[in-house]
């Protein structure tokens, strides 16, 4: 194993595992500032997970073992979804594989396992929110499968680090293809964040909750893994944005140098687009990440224009 | 060695049959027909590993032959690693009455039949081994329900099957007069009479399989079966229309042109689509499983499509391997859907009928059924590390490889499908989250559900038997799709592993998940059992939760209902009724129609009939009218033979 493939490891397990709950904490924090708030520290999430750890957890009556065991399943499955995304091209196979579908498939399992819990607590407005999240997961998993399946078929494969190094360069400018498939990344981005205008992370409201509703009667430990989870999942579809969707550069010491600063580009846009749009109505979300997905299609027609 | 065993398991079956003439030995005769089946799923895989061929190969003769090459093993493996644990469930779920008796004797009979039909090598067995397994399970049904709306599903069943079903005869009649099956001579591609076939299999077989448009028939016959035999119908009957779709455009036709396997695409993308959408919002536990049984066969359907398409575009390797996906999602989907419909039928056989909204808290009552139910759903949303995932995994694999080697058209054809094979798996982890949460998860919502009792142990140790089939085959499906690849007519080598590595892409490694989830999840339970857990009611802004308030499967599904408005025409009523200037009562109903049934064949069928009774004005009764008739026709004939049109 060279020392770049070594590094790149490295940089997964304490980026992915340890600095992911900063991505979030950097949204919130400039998305106040641009608000005219002092908001927050950076390192809030780390606060709240410090604290929730030391809570007991909550049991709402008649829940059984699925209430239990969602919040484990939903971390693992998206702490092992982390050690799939490489964070350079020289990224070893840690025994996952690299797959981006496989990838999806994990998704799928933390959003059973949460969903699946919300009735087993019986609380009506958590039933709401993951009958939302499960709605919306319609668009955004086939928009998710079409943007990756351009950038699959412009490097040849669906491996990520073979995606990672055939999309480097600026590609993604020049190539129709790529730019369309980027747009998709977008709103998937958007939506599995979290984040306005598909859900509003902020909101204390829980008839308009999309991701927190069912998170609603967790505590302690179990809210920790939760919000960890939410975390993470920022770090994934961000790492992904960064090192396929952006432009990056063909060296990996290069590509490992310049993700922290595309990270930060990326945690900055959402800010402004959190702070520049509103919430949209909820069934009108699905029609926005759909857009994505057309994008994607048109995607995949350019590039079988191309090659032909 | 195959022959030996094949024999065998089909003596056991057929004495297993003979014993449940008499009520002192129905339960011995059901195991001995599990047992049977057991050793016809071990004679099938055996044939598949070792590449053995017996009895004849298929021929155009009009004699009985019999034979098993690969595919048909494969399909016998399927049917006997399903039907063992069916009916060592039926020895307890049937009981020794003699609708029972009749019952077990039938099934018994029908597993022969599907043996039949997979090891014809004429056309004549073939066909007739087809049409004995559309009326063994309807002559099933007829036994165990004797109500007017069973007559009638059974009669819509019957009726569809055969109507559509002469597509299967034509195709095979003509494949077998063009001499296709014995290999010898070859279609011409892109010949009409390639195209003929191809397009009567669709048809012929599709019904039989559940393929939409052609699905009216599934979702009305497969819940009214007793559970085994629904299990047996869904599980494997359909699957024996994915071998004689496979059989006839695989292996028969030679190559085809791209557009079919266009075709074949659409024809998978919308049953698995509408299959599932349609399961979403049913209210009944059965009826849901058995639209999705027509959102499998899409998925199964999509796999073959991508099969044909890449075979066309000359990606040997690809194509193969799609056809792959296809098989093996075949089999996941007997496994995990024999799976469901057995604990279907304990819930129902526990506590009556299965109306979702009236479920509830079973996997505290039945830990062991709901455990295992439970991993069924689990394994049909199609989450890592259970089997749906694996076959799912290869056929977007398959798919994404379709614009990779294709052109303009059928590449963005592969990439609508694509798209909708992932919505067809977010849309099945939402109906199984709504049936795992509606039947295992919270409080019981009616007094029988509260009092349910688990099921015996030979019905739940065929139920265990099935979950560990979907770990086992989603930890090591590879092992598997080296054979099935090996499967098709051409050559293509794809090395075995125990998880899914196509050459050239990602792969997906099965232990390593199952093996990092396997640690990590105790890892963070046993952290956060740690700290202590305070019980409290749940949140519902300071209210108590009612019974009233509870959610139900309609609700659970409300957001996506709005959002599909415009394809799914809901149907809702509000009937308010007024006395005195006080609302006393509002009543609310709504129902999602079945359009295509509503739009299409009910319009269609009521034209029929309309011109049916045209037509029978024709025939008077009385004898003058008919002499009248015969006049005519000599006039006719003469005249034409006068102008030269006929002789």
């Amino acid at each position: 194993m060279t020392a770049v493939s070594l590094t790149s490891a490295a940089v997964e397990l304490v980026g992915g595992v340890l600095l992911a709950p900063l991505l979030p904490g950097l949204v919130q924090h400039w998305k106040a500032r641009l608000q005219g708030r002092r908001g927050p520290s950076p390192v809030q999430p780390y606060r709240e997970l410090r604290r929730l750890w030391g809570k007991s957890t909550v049991a709402p009556q008649g829940s059984s073992v699925v209430y239990r065991w969602a919040p484990a399943v939903s971390a693992s499955s998206m702490a092992v979804a982390v050690l799939l995304v490489p964070v350079a091209s020289r990224a070893p196979d840690l025994g996952i594989g690299r797959d981006v579908i496989t990838l999806i498939g994990l998704l799928a399992l933390a959003r059973f396992a949460v969903t699946a819990a919300s009735w087993d607590g019986g609380n009506g407005f958590s039933l709401m929110g993951a009958s939302r999240d499960l709605t919306i997961a319609v668009p955004v998993e086939a928009t998710l499968v079409l943007a990756v399946a351009v950038a699959a078929l412009v490097s040849g494969t669906t491996n990520l680090v073979g995606i990672v190094a055939g999309t480097a360069g600026t590609a993604v400018w020049s190539n129709p293809a790529l730019a369309l498939g980027a747009v998709a990344f977008a709103l998937v981005l958007v939506a599995e964040t979290g984040r306005q205008p598909i859900d509003n992370p902020d909101t204390h409201l829980e008839l308009t909750m999309i991701h927190e509703g069912p998170l609603l009667e967790y505590a302690g430990r179990d809210l920790a893994f939760l919000q960890w989870t939410a975390a993470a999942r920022h770090w994934i579809v961000l790492v992904l944005a960064a090192q396929v969707f952006l432009p990056h550069t063909h060296s990996a010491w290069a590509q490992l140098a310049i993700l922290p600063v595309a990270l930060v580009a990326l945690c900055a846009a959402l800010a402004v687009t959190e702070t520049l749009t509103a919430k949209m109505r909820i069934l009108l979300a699905p029609r926005l990440v759909a857009i994505g997905g057309i994008a994607a299609l048109l995607g995949i027609a350019s590039w079988l224009v191309q090659i032909s | 060695m195959t022959a030996a065993l094949l024999f065998a398991a089909l003596a056991l079956i057929g004495l297993g049959i003979v014993a449940t003439a008499a009520s002192s030995t129905v339960r011995a005769g059901l195991l001995a027909q599990a047992g049977g089946a057991a050793l016809l799923g071990i004679a099938g895989f055996y044939a598949l590993a070792a590449g053995t061929t017996a009895g004849s190969g298929f021929t155009s003769a009009f004699a009985p032959h019999f034979g098993v090459d690969g595919l048909t093993a494969f399909f016998l493996g399927t049917v006997g690693l399903v039907a063992a644990p069916t009916l060592l469930f039926a020895s307890r779920y049937l009981d020794a009455t003699a609708r029972g008796r009749t019952v077990a004797a039938l099934t018994g009979a029908f597993v022969l039949t599907l043996v039949e039909v997979l090891c014809a090598r004429d056309p004549l067995t073939f066909l007739a081994g087809w049409e004995l397994m559309t009326l063994l399970p309807a002559a099933t049904i007829l036994v165990a329900h004797s109500d007017r709306s069973a007559r009638r599903n059974v009669f819509l069943y019957v009726a569809v099957t055969h109507l559509a079903g002469a597509g299967t005869w034509v195709a095979v009649l003509l494949a077998a007069h063009a001499g296709a099956l014995d290999g010898g001579a070859t279609i011409g591609r892109g010949s009409g009479l390639q195209i003929a076939i191809a397009l009567a299999a669709l048809v012929g077989m599709g019904t039989k399989a559940g393929v939409m448009p052609l699905h009216s028939w599934l979702p009305r016959a497969h819940p009214i079966a007793p559970a085994p035999v629904s299990a047996l119908m869904s599980g494997v009957m359909i699957k024996i229309a994915v071998y004689g779709l496979v059989r006839v455009l695989v292996d028969w036709l030679g190559v085809l042109p791209v557009w079919t396997g266009v075709l074949v695409l659409a024809l998978g993308a919308l049953s698995a689509v509408g299959g599932v959408v349609y399961a979403l919002f049913q209210h009944d536990l059965k009826r849901l499983l058995a639209f999705h049984s027509i959102e499998n066969v899409g998925i199964i359907v999509l796999g073959l499509g991508a099969c044909l398409v890449l075979r066309a575009r000359g990606a040997d390797t690809w194509a193969a391997l799609a056809l792959a996906a296809a098989l093996l999602h075949t089999l996941n989907h007997a496994v995990f859907k024999s799976l469901l419909f057995l604990g279907a039928g304990s819930f129902e056989r526990a506590v009556g009928a299965l109306e979702l909204d009236r479920l509830g808290g079973l996997l505290r009552r039945m830990p062991w059924t709901g455990g295992a139910f439970f991993v069924g759903a689990l394994a049909i949303a199609g989450v890592p590390p259970l089997n749906g995932f694996a076959s799912e995994w290869l056929t977007l694999q398959a798919l994404v490889h379709v614009p990779a080697y294709g052109g303009l058209g059928d590449g963005v054809a592969g990439a609508v499908a694509l798209a909708a094979l992932a919505a067809t798996a977010a849309l099945a982890v939402f109906c199984f989250v709504k049936v795992v949460g509606l039947v295992l998860l919270g409080p019981p919502r009616r007094d029988a559900v509260a009092h349910a009792v688990e099921a015996p142990l030979a019905m739940r140790s065929a139920m265990f038997f099935l979950g560990g089939a979907c770990l086992v085959l989603g930890l090591a499906p590879g092992l598997l799709v080296g054979s099935l690849a090996g499967l098709a007519p051409w050559h293509a080598v794809v090395p075995t592993a125990f998880g899914l590595h196509p050459p050239g892409t990602g792969s997906l490694r099965t232990v390593g998940l199952a093996v990092a989830l396997g640690v990590l999840v105790p890892v963070l339970v046993a952290l956060r059992s740690r700290s202590a857990a305070a019980p409290a009611p749940a949140w519902a802004c300071g209210q108590l939760v009612q019974p009233q308030l509870r959610w139900t499967s309609a609700g659970f599904t409300k957001p996506l209902r709005l959002v599909l408005e415009a394809v799914l025409r809901p149907q809702r009523q509000i009937a308010v009724r007024v006395q005195g200037g006080v609302v006393q009562e509002v009543a609310y109903s709504g129902r999602i129609p079945q359009l295509l049934d509503e739009r299409v064949y009910l319009p269609a069928l009521r034209s029929a009939l309309t011109a049916a009774a045209h037509a029978r004005r024709l025939q008077t009764g009385r004898l003058g009218t008919y002499v009248g008739y015969l006049i005519a026709l000599v006039l006719v004939l003469l005249a034409a033979a006068k102008t030269g049109l006929i002789g």
